[in-house]
Order: C-alpha cells, then sequence, then structure tokens
C-alpha cells in the first residue's frame, strides 16, 4: 500500500546562507593536559571528590553532584565496550557531513564499514567515544574488551589515539 | 603557576549552512511583478491599511487579505526619515570608510501606509529633508527579483 | 496561590515533508487561529503569548520577534521558550504558569518548525549547529578529520538514539522486531489522524523490516520524518475554562528534569558522565514529581493513555517503562501482546506519535495537545475506545538529556 501522498502548491524561495565558519570560540585548556597523557601513552581522567567518579576526557565540573573535579588519575588503556553503532558500508554519495562526502575526499574509503563505539577504560566511570578498528563487524558486541591503538609516534595531539582494536 | 590564558581561541570549520525560504503567495506576486516594474501593496478589506512589500493577514486587525486585495502603486512617494552611513563593515568584522556617504530614507509610497527603506541616491545628505518627494529608479535589467528595486531618487 | 487551569482548544497544520504554499508566518498563524476557532475565544480575549521553536534548523533567528503581528501578538506579553526537542512541552507549561500564577487569565502557546527551509537534508543543519561549536574546539588539539567524520557521519545519519537503543536491546532482551512493530503501529495510527505526516493505513512489521539498514539497530522505516507544521493550545483559567469548554483539560501535575548530557563530549570534549544512555534519569524524576502533584499513586491503573515522545521506536519503549507504565525491561513484551494499541490496556501513542510526524520544536507540545484531545473527546478516529480520566504527555530532548512531563486529566483534582 505505502504512504499516503500530498500534493501542494509551491512558491518561490528567498535564499541565504549561515556561515557557521566565521565564528571564532573560546575553548579552555582542559584538553592540554589529556593530549600531553597521550604523548606518553597515557590516558588522564578528572576525579571527582565527592562521589569519587572518573571521567575520561577530564571535565571541570561533576554532572551529577556538581563538584569541581581538580584532581587527576591514570586509567587503563584497556576497557569495555558499552555500546556500539554499525554502519553499512560506506558508500560514494550516500552521506554529506559538514559539506564534505566522506568517501570522495578520502577519509573513508569504499565499502568501508564504521563502527563507532563507546569504551569504558578500567578504573574510568565514563564513556569515551572512538571508533573500533581491526574487527570483523559480525564479532562486535557489548561486553568486548578493547585495547587503545597507538599512532607509532604520538604527538600529543587528540588524533594520537587513533581508535581501540580487540584485545 | 598559571603564566598562560585559560583561554584558548578555536577557529571553525568553512561550513555554511545554506537556506531557501519559501515566500508564500503575496509575496511571490510582489517579487514576479518587479520585472514589469510594478510595485504591489496589499490593502486589507476590513480596516483598509494598505502594507508594502504584501503580506496575507493584517497586522492591525488580524483580518486575511488575498490575492484579490492586491494593489498597484505608482512607485512615488514621500521620505519620513532617514540617516546618513558613513562606514561599513567587510562581513569580517573590518570597519571601511565610505568614499561618498550613503543615504537611507523611510520611504511612505503614495496610497500605502506602511513604509519601506530604501537607499537614496541623487542629492547630498545636507540637502535631504523629512517631506521630501521621491521615486523608484529600476535596474537597467528587471528579472523578478528583489534587486530590481535599484534606489530612490528626488522625484 | 495557584489556580486551576485548562485547555480549551487546539489547533494544528497538517504536517508534510515540505509546506512550500505559505512562509512560516502564514504557517504559524494557521494553527494559531484554528486553535481559537476550537476554543471559540477570539484575539480580545487572549492576554499573552508562549512560542517556541528551535531557530537552527528553519535559519531565522528570533522568529517570534517579527511573527507577532501574524498571530495577534501586538499589545500582548510574549516570550519564546527553546530548549530542544523538550521545546513544545516547555512552551505548554510555560503558558500555564503564565495563567497559574494568576498574571493572565488566557494565554495561546504555539510552536512549530518548517524544516523545509534548510537546504540540508531533513534536520541535519539545526543538528550539526548544536554540535559543532564543542567538535572545532578539539581541532585545535589535533582532533583526527576521519574520526569526527566516521562518529558523526554514522551517529547523525541514524539519530543520537542509536546508542539509547543498542543499550535497551542488551538489557531487556527485546530485538530488532519489537521495534518493526512499534513503527508499523506508529504510521497505522498516523493514518487515523488526518494532521500527521507519514500515514500508511494497515502498514505491517513486514512492510517495516523490508527498508535498508541505516545502521544497526535502525531502518530507514523505523526513523522519524522531517515535518513542516505548527500547532497551538488555548489555556485558560478556572471559571472561563468551564464556560467555554464542555470538557476541559485540566493540568494535574507537572514537571521538566534534565540530566547531565550523556552522550555528545561536549564541555570541552570531555567524557559522558552518564554509563548509560537508556537510564534516562530525568525522566523517572520528572514522572515521580508530577504524578505526586497530580495525586497520581498507581500509574499503571490510573493512566489512560500516553503520548510519550518516541523519534525512534525504541524510545517509545524505555520512556513508556520509565513514566512507570510498565516494569522495567518488559514493555516489549507488553507490546507483542497488542497492550499498546488504540484499543489496547494502555495505548501508547494513539496519533502516530514523533514516529511519524516530527517537526522538531511542535512535537513535545503534539504529545500535550493530542492528550487534550483523548481527554476532551475530540481526536475523532484516533480516539482511544473508553473513558479517558488521566493522560500523561512526555517530552525528550536536549542533548539526549532534557526531559518534560505534563499530566492531564478531566477534572482539576484539586
Amino acid at each position: 500500500m505505502g504512504y499516503v501522498k500530498e500534493e501542494r502548491p509551491t512558491t518561490i524561495s528567498v535564499e541565504g546562507t549561515w556561515n557557521v565558519g566565521s565564528y571564532h570560540y573560546k575553548g579552555s585548556r582542559l584538553l592540554e593536559e589529556y593530549v600531553k597523557g597521550l604523548k606518553q601513552k597515557k590516558l588522564i581522567g578528572s576525579f571527582c571528590p565527592g562521589c569519587g567518579k572518573v571521567i575520561v576526557p577530564p571535565r571541570n565540573l561533576c554532572g551529577r553532584c556538581h563538584r569541581i573535579m581538580d584532581r587527576r588519575k591514570i586509567v587503563s588503556n584497556r576497557g569495555t565496550i558499552t555500546c556500539f553503532i554499525v554502519s553499512p558500508p560506506m558508500e560514494k554519495g550516500k552521506l554529506r557531513v559538514l559539506g564534505m562526502d566522506p568517501v570522495e575526499t578520502g577519509l573513508i574509503k569504499e565499502g568501508e564499514v564504521v563502527i563507532p563505539v563507546f569504551v569504558k577504560f578500567d578504573g574510568s566511570d565514563s564513556n569515551t567515544d572512538t571508533i573500533l578498528l581491526n574487527v570483523d563487524p559480525k564479532a562486535v558486541h557489548i561486553g568486548m574488551r578493547v585495547k587503545v591503538l597507538w599512532v607509532k609516534e604520538p604527538q600529543g595531539a587528540l588524533s594520537d589515539f587513533e581508535g581501540v582494536e580487540p584485545v | 603557576m598559571k603564566s598562560k590564558s585559560e583561554i584558548v581561541e578555536v577557529k571553525a570549520l568553512p561550513f555554511a549552512a545554506g537556506f531557501n525560504w519559501s515566500t508564500g503567495f503575496q509575496m511571490q506576486r510582489f517579487i514576479k511583478e518587479l520585472a514589469n516594474r510594478k510595485i504591489l501593496g496589499a490593502k486589507c478589506p476590513e480596516c483598509g491599511y494598505t502594507y508594502v512589500p504584501p503580506r496575507s493577514r493584517c497586522g492591525k486587525c488580524y483580518t486575511k487579505i488575498g490575492e484579490e486585495n492586491l494593489i498597484n502603486l505608482s512607485g512615488k512617494g514621500t521620505l519620513v526619515g532617514y540617516t546618513t552611513a558613513y562606514v561599513e563593515l567587510d562581513g569580517q568584522g573590518n570597519f571601511q570608510d565610505l568614499e561618498e556617504p550613503g543615504i537611507i530614507g523611510a520611504i511612505k509610497l503614495e496610497n500605502a501606509d506602511s513604509t519601506i527603506f530604501m537607499p537614496l541616491e541623487g542629492i547630498k545628505p545636507r540637502d535631504v529633508t523629512e517631506g521630501l518627494k521621491v521615486e523608484v529608479q529600476w535596474r537597467e535589467e528587471t528579472k523578478g527579483e528583489l534587486a530590481d528595486i535599484r534606489c530612490f531618487k528626488p522625484a | 496561590m495557584r489556580r486551576n487551569v485548562a485547555i480549551i482548544g487546539c489547533g494544528q497544520t497538517k504536517h508534510s515533508s515540505k509546506r512550500r504554499d505559505v512562509n512560516v508566518a502564514e504557517m504559524v498563524s494557521e494553527a494559531v487561529y484554528n486553535a481559537l476557532e476550537d476554543a471559540q475565544v477570539s484575539l480580545r480575549e487572549v492576554d499573552a503569548f508562549v512560542v517556541g521553536n528551535m531557530q537552527g534548523f528553519g535559519g531565522i533567528a528570533q522568529p517570534e520577534q517579527w511573527l507577532g503581528d501574524w498571530i495577534g501578538a501586538a499589545g500582548k506579553s510574549v516570550i519564546r521558550i527553546a530548549t530542544g526537542g523538550t521545546t513544545g512541552g516547555s512552551v505548554g507549561q510555560g503558558a500555564y504558569y503564565t495563567v497559574a500564577s494568576g498574571l493572565h487569565d488566557v494565554a495561546v502557546a504555539v510552536a512549530w518548525e518548517k524544516h523545509s527551509d534548510s537546504k540540508e537534508a531533513g534536520a541535519t543543519t539545526g543538528l550539526l549547529h548544536v554540535a559543532l561549536g564543542n567538535v572545532f574546539h578539539a581541532f585545535s588539539y589535533g582532533l583526527s578529520l576521519k574520526n569526527l567524520v566516521a562518529t558523526s557521519a554514522v551517529g547523525a545519519a541514524a539519530g543520537v538514539a542509536v546508542y539509547q537503543a543498542v543499550f535497551y536491546m542488551h538489557r531487556s532482551g527485546c530485538s530488532i522486531e519489537h521495534f518493526d512493530m512499534v513503527a508499523a503501529k506508529a504510521r497505522r495510527n498516523a493514518a487515523r489522524n488526518k494532521y500527521a505526516h507519514l500515514q500508511w493505513p494497515g502498514c505491517t512489521p513486514e512492510d517495516i523490516a523490508r527498508t535498508e539498514m541505516v545502521a544497526y539497530p535502525f531502518r530507514y522505516g523505523h526513523i522519524c520524518p522531517a515535518s513542516d507544521g505548527a500547532s497551538a493550545i488555548v489555556v485558560a483559567e478556572e471559571n472561563l475554562a468551564r464556560k467555554k469548554a464542555r470538557q476541559p483539560a485540566w493540568f494535574k501535575g507537572l514537571a521538566a528534569y534534565s540530566d547531565e548530557e550523556n552522550q555528545l563530549q561536549s564541555e570541552n570534549f570531555g567524557g559522558v558522565g552518564v554509563l548509560d544512555p537508556s537510564e534516562q534519569k530525568g525522566c523517572w524524576m520528572s514522572a515521580t514529581k508530577a504524578y505526586k502533584m497530580a495525586g497520581i499513586k498507581d500509574p499503571k491503573k490510573e493512566i489512560d493513555v500516553a503520548e510519550v515522545y518516541q523519534p525512534f521506536p525504541s524510545q517509545e519503549l524505555i520512556f513508556a517503562e520509565r513514566l512507570g507504565l510498565f516494569d522495567e525491561g518488559t514493555a516489549w513484551m507488553a507490546l507483542e501482546k497488542g497492550e499498546t494499541d488504540i484499543d489496547g490496556r494502555m495505548p501508547l501513542d494513539p496519533s502516530g506519535g514523533v514516529n511519524a510526524t516530527n517537526a522538531i520544536g511542535s512535537t513535545a507540545l503534539q504529545r500535550i495537545l493530542e492528550c487534550a484531545l483523548q481527554i476532551m473527546g475530540k481526536a475523532e478516529e484516533h480516539q482511544v475506545p473508553r473513558k479517558v480520566s488521566n493522560a500523561v504527555a512526555h517530552g525528550w530532548g536536549g542533548v539526549t538529556n532534557y526531559i518534560t512531563v505534563t499530566v492531564l486529566g478531566d477534572s482539576p483534582g484539586r
């Protein structure tokens, strides 16, 4: 049967643009410690003195008890997958993000399956958003053990943390 | 000891979100008739208030205004207010001094009640007064776009 | 001293994927004048307007400032509220506060969205503008573009609710077939609602299961549309309400609690402090408070119909449990038994819900509006076949963390 279709007349349009790229944002230096830790292949998180939660990467304020998280702890490079999405094989022309086609611009290969995951590293109480690499998509499950995949020469940037892979 | 500032400046990706806003029937007629060098206004059937550009609902008594209430305006009008601009912005936050000061006038067209704001040319700022009679200047080639009305000049 | 307040009239526009025949002001005023007619109230009797939409989607900042004299607000108070997906819920609650406080006697709440004004497909522009400010900050620390595109491309395509759905499936044992069932029910119910967008009479779970998988576990058939539309309600204090409406829909309990943001790693790209995005603590806190205010002790028995905010089918199940309508992890079993159909024991979203009609600003207000229609007996073809004494309307939004819960009833209860 299918969806009930509706026809309506159209009127002309007036165009405009909102140049999101022209904004200059201000951020804090909170990530500076984190990326210095990445250079040494360590994951640094912030520790809440109230509820004892460790958040990776670090944050200023604990979301539940609203205390300032000014202490730091190091968490393990190994963790567990708490959530995952498996994309279908990526094709050219299917998706546009930030005005770019990810396959056309070479960021993702044609036919590649992308698996964004949430990982809870041992010692941390937060989910870290990253991608899962070097794995058969059918084997991914909640509770899977993974470890960080570092780049060969960490530079002290977020890209040092390439993703995670199965242990 | 913190010697650096706690603030770091962030540049965004060059991403521009595009929009195309539909105009509705009254405004569509107005824009299309500009190609024929005609300016349309909408006269409320209840209270008689005339809007230019036209709209489909009166802002005074909230009665619906339809296509049958569109009237032709002559393009001549009176200046009810004005200001003079001496600088403009270049879109990057920089001020640019204008060679010739630009005059923007609030113009009440004949038979209309609402005012439109348009540039005024052909007159020096010190000669401008309220009550000045002005008329519309069209673009060389009118295409049915808002830019077809180029500016106003003293009549 | 808090007064009793009721909804006396509702108005909507037909929601469709492209309303190119009107501009924004015309679309919004359609809903407002429909509501005024339904309530038999003239503009002279209205004191205040509460309006709302998500401005990033339509690309018009502060639209209420020029819409005012199209909807009759000249000479009256106007406030705009924007809280993400819960905008409509906050707008409805805002109208309640305006009248319950004694400041005004009659208020009109209107919320809308015009997605077709954006050049990007669906709701992409708006979603990106919510996320981007935080993400750009990470570029100065060397965030890899591939990582960003991979997580946001797949995430944005399927919507932020995918993580919630996977958690729920793991925790409760439900499967993709249940999502097919919910989506089919939504489209069948929407076919009985003349204002809904995706209407598919006789839609079956097999029809949905035939559509392509976007990102496990969501298929194209599960995902909500991006609609253009507006909805409005007229809210009045007790004396006027009793005079104007045969059966007003009374506000009995409201609450709006939010949780910390639980998916996006915003606040300077910090970690996400909530381990389970389907936990939705804000929802059970809001539901507890709203039921207490309404004097409802056992929602499973006392609630007759619920309008749950479910752009994705998994959310109908997750939130119905959080609203206290089913025991933890059992909503999918009730779905299998047909308890959530229009003629079931606990009808969920008889209007088709957000899964079938999604004009983001107006959706949460539509949940309140649909509950009011059910109580007033004006829901026409999608009226549930039983006496509706208590109904609960729910809204969800923000970065998966804002909630509004409103309980409506057929008597003020105080």
